[in-house]
């Protein structure tokens, strides 16, 4: 796996959310509870074709899909925060892959810094940090993507694994990971997956 | 339980707790006040936040019954009824200005019990929450269709025009007048500010001038449901058309089922300003193709047609195997609003199989792996810091303002930070733009542990950077301070010196590194120097300024270095 360069705390809306296929007012994108910034509180400059298309599939549909049929507001995507989530390296990334004259198979990876507005306690910090991995190829399958998370995770010593459906914006099918804490005595959840929507 | 509980696992819902309100009444008030609290056992399940069929127990038992098997997906109806006999809802051009978007429909000859009221009513608080994004998009609205008589008008008037009784009031109110009201209400108050300052107010009334509802904020008494109501008029009215249509969809269809007529709901005729009409509900079903080896092959199973057929209709898409088996057609009902490309489709038919069904391979995809080479660098730099005899600390990437300024003797303006619009509290007003502070208040917290305090972090500051496309760029910088009796300049000197060592930079002025002496507001006048490399400066190193010291809550004296590592990558 190679490392994805992630050294921007700073994103922009764009990359965060929209091209992430995150609605601009579902409440989806509110449960992040997001640091929005006051300076620099705009993005000045965003991948203009990119965006064009961005805009297009949420509004109408494309690549096969509906899309959320609603007015996609520019302004929205050009808002600043501290990112929520490494998936806006990811997305950076994969955007590089695609503009590369020929398509290679990558692999990806990240350990940085996230962001989220919540009170703190004992459970919750407003910064930590999170893994993230990227596989990019022809023909993967849900069944592979279980396999590589079954690999991490034995790596870490976790071994008994169980896998939920969930929802990201993102991804579809998506897929928790539960495994079984002995401490505890019960399932719990450690991390989060899923493959891209096309 | 456990067996519900599996069941929510393999569905994708989550129970996260069993509880009985007598619990939850312990819980949050006591013991005592929980005496007499109803003991029967409560689910609290989590719902995936795209899945708007799930909020009711109506949509949840069904959905559950169907994926089980143990009924099939109901048909939901549209009754359109004879010429002149329907309802219709008339927007006027006033509205339509500002919110221009309404449906409606009937629920006829409906039977309700406490619980299918109270499931009702809470179906719409959950919904006005959640995809009506706090009744921002789209406010609902439901009354006893036999208190008053069509057709109805959706238009905008003065506030001081608006008159009726509100919900469960004793009186008469104007719209002005309703505003003040419910300025207080714990509830209601959040949504007045959805209208209060526009000219005219949303209003709803009957053909005899019968106040019906003023949206988004209340309804009339006059059209309360009550448990004997049998004609159930449903409108949505708002700024974002899809989302109406999608909510109504979804009230009717959970709740048609207590229809003498069950699953059949009766249409109105909406009427535009421009004279168009328009039948609502919609209650489209739409049909999608998908080829079974696509499904097969993003899950990385091999079901035949038919088995994939099935395994679909048990997540309430009724499919069936067509061509000459080599297709597979889909009818989205209109309850799965959520359905929108062929991969929720894939997604549903995992589920349905059961993600612990699916064998896990691994690709085989050959890669070469390689290392960011900052972080390469970051990775040698810390453990020879730590072999230098220094402890490494993690710290905050958010701070106040005076952790970056006041403290350190500058002025905010000139730090070039980046400011958060929404701190929680004012720890977190601004993204760091030097990791001193972090470190400052490392040794602060860390007062009763024994002299020298010696620790480096190497992590990334935020700075502002107009050339980027955000506007914002972090850099990796390393700081170290050593805090003593004594100062321990040389320490810290000494540390700067074996990094360059590790670094393999010279030290000497050309293409070397090499300091000069000069001011820094931090630091002690005289005991300040800056640190150039690579034909510019990365940093700086001295004796701290004991106000600064001070200003941190500390007690000794105390030497710092902090230089940024990218030129050396």
């Amino acid at each position: 796996f190679t490392e994805m360069p992630t050294d921007n705390f700073v994103e922009s809306s764009f990359w965060n959310f929209d091209a992430l296929f995150q609605p601009q007012q579902h409440p989806a994108r509110d449960q992040h509870d997001t640091f929005f910034l006051q300076d620099p509180a705009e993005a000045p400059e965003l991948p203009a074709s990119y965006m064009a298309k961005v805009r297009k599939v949420h509004s109408h549909g494309g690549y096969g899909s509906q899309g959320y049929k609603y007015v996609w507001k520019v302004e929205e995507a050009r808002k600043n925060l501290l990112r929520t989530h490494t998936t806006s390296a990811s997305a950076r990334a994969l955007f590089h892959l695609a503009h590369q004259d020929k398509f290679t198979p990558v692999k990806y990876f990240s350990i940085d810094r996230v962001f989220r507005n919540e009170s703190l306690d004992a459970t919750h910090l407003a910064e930590f940090h999170q893994v993230e991995g990227v596989v990019a190829d022809r023909g993967l399958t849900l069944g592979h993507l279980m396999g590589i998370l079954r690999q991490f995770f034995t790596k870490l010593g976790i071994t008994k694994l169980r896998f939920k459906p969930a929802y990201n914006p993102y991804t579809e099918p998506s897929m928790e990971v539960f495994s079984y804490h002995e401490g505890l005595k019960k399932w719990v959840e450690v991390g989060n997956s899923g493959v891209f929507r096309p | 339980d456990e067996e519900f509980n599996e069941l929510c696992f393999e569905f994708g819902l989550e129970l996260d707790e069993v509880t009985s309100e007598k619990d939850i009444i312990s819980k949050e008030k006591g013991e005592g006040k929980a005496e007499g609290a109803s003991e029967t056992i409560l689910y609290k399940i989590d719902v995936p936040a795209n899945r708007y069929d799930l909020l009711c127990l109506e949509g949840l038992v069904r959905g559950l019954q169907v994926f089980k098997e143990r009924i099939d997906l109901p048909r939901y109806e549209k009754i359109i009824p004879a010429e002149g006999e329907g309802q219709r809802l008339i927007i006027t051009e006033e509205v339509a200005k500002f919110r221009p978007h309404a449906v409606a429909a009937v629920l006829r000859n409906i039977t309700f019990t406490k619980e299918r009221y109270d499931s009702f009513i809470d179906l719409q608080e959950k919904l006005h929450q959640n995809i009506c994004r706090r009744r921002a998009l789209v406010a609902i609205g439901t009354h006893d269709l036999d208190t008053v008589s069509g057709p109805f008008t959706f238009t905008a008037k003065a506030p001081s025009e608006i008159k009726f009784k509100p919900l469960n009031q004793s009186q008469e109110y104007t719209a002005s007048q309703i505003m003040d009201l419910y300025r207080t209400d714990s509830h209601l108050r959040h949504y007045l500010h959805l209208i209060e300052n526009k000219p005219l107010y949303p209003v709803i009334f009957d053909s005899n001038g019968v106040v019906v509802s003023m949206p988004p904020i209340i309804n009339g008494d006059h059209t309360k449901i009550s448990l004997t109501t049998r004609n159930v008029f449903i409108e949505c009215t708002g700024t974002d058309m899809t989302k109406a249509k999608i909510v109504l969809d979804i009230i009717v269809t959970m709740f048609s089922e207590y229809c003498e007529k069950p699953f059949t709901v009766e249409a109105v005729e909406v009427t535009y300003p421009n004279g168009k009409t328009h039948i609502y509900p919609e209650l489209a079903y739409r049909k999608e193709n998908v080829r079974p080896e696509l499904i097969n092959k993003k899950i990385g199973i091999s079901e035949t047609p038919s088995s994939l057929a099935k395994l679909l209709t048990r997540m309430c898409l009724k499919s069936q195997v067509t061509g000459n088996g080599n297709n597979i057609e889909i009818e989205i009902p209109p309850t799965r609003a959520d359905i929108i490309h062929a991969c929720d489709i894939v997604e549903d038919a995992a589920i349905a199989y059961g993600y612990n069904n699916i064998q896990m391979t691994i690709p085989k995809t050959y890669t070469i792996a390689n290392q960011l080479p900052l972080n390469k660098l970051t990775e040698l730099l810390r453990l020879d810091l730590a072999a230098a005899g220094f402890t490494e600390a993690l710290t905050f990437a958010l701070c106040s303002q005076e952790d970056i300024a006041d403290k350190l003797g500058m002025d905010i303006s000139a730090t070039k930070a980046v400011h958060i619009a929404n701190p929680k509290t004012a720890e977190f007003q601004v993204a760091r733009t030097t990791l001193l502070p972090g470190l400052l208040k490392t040794v602060a917290a860390n007062r009763k542990m024994p002299l020298p305090l010696k620790l480096f972090e190497i992590s990334d500051v935020v700075v502002k950077d107009p050339s980027k496309d955000v506007g914002a760029r972090n850099y990796r910088h390393l700081c170290a301070i050593y805090y003593n009796k004594n100062p321990g300049f040389e320490i810290i000197h000494g540390l700067l010196d074996r990094v360059m060592q590790l670094l393999e930079v010279p030290p000497n002025k050309e293409g070397g590194y090499m300091i000069k002496a000069t001011e820094g507001s931090a630091f002690f006048p005289g005991r300040c120097a800056e640190i150039f490399a690579k034909g510019q400066s990365i940093g700086k190193l001295g004796v701290l300024h004991p106000d600064v010291i001070t200003k941190f809550e500390l007690t000794m004296p105390c030497s710092a270095l902090e230089i940024n590592i990218e030129p050396f990558v």
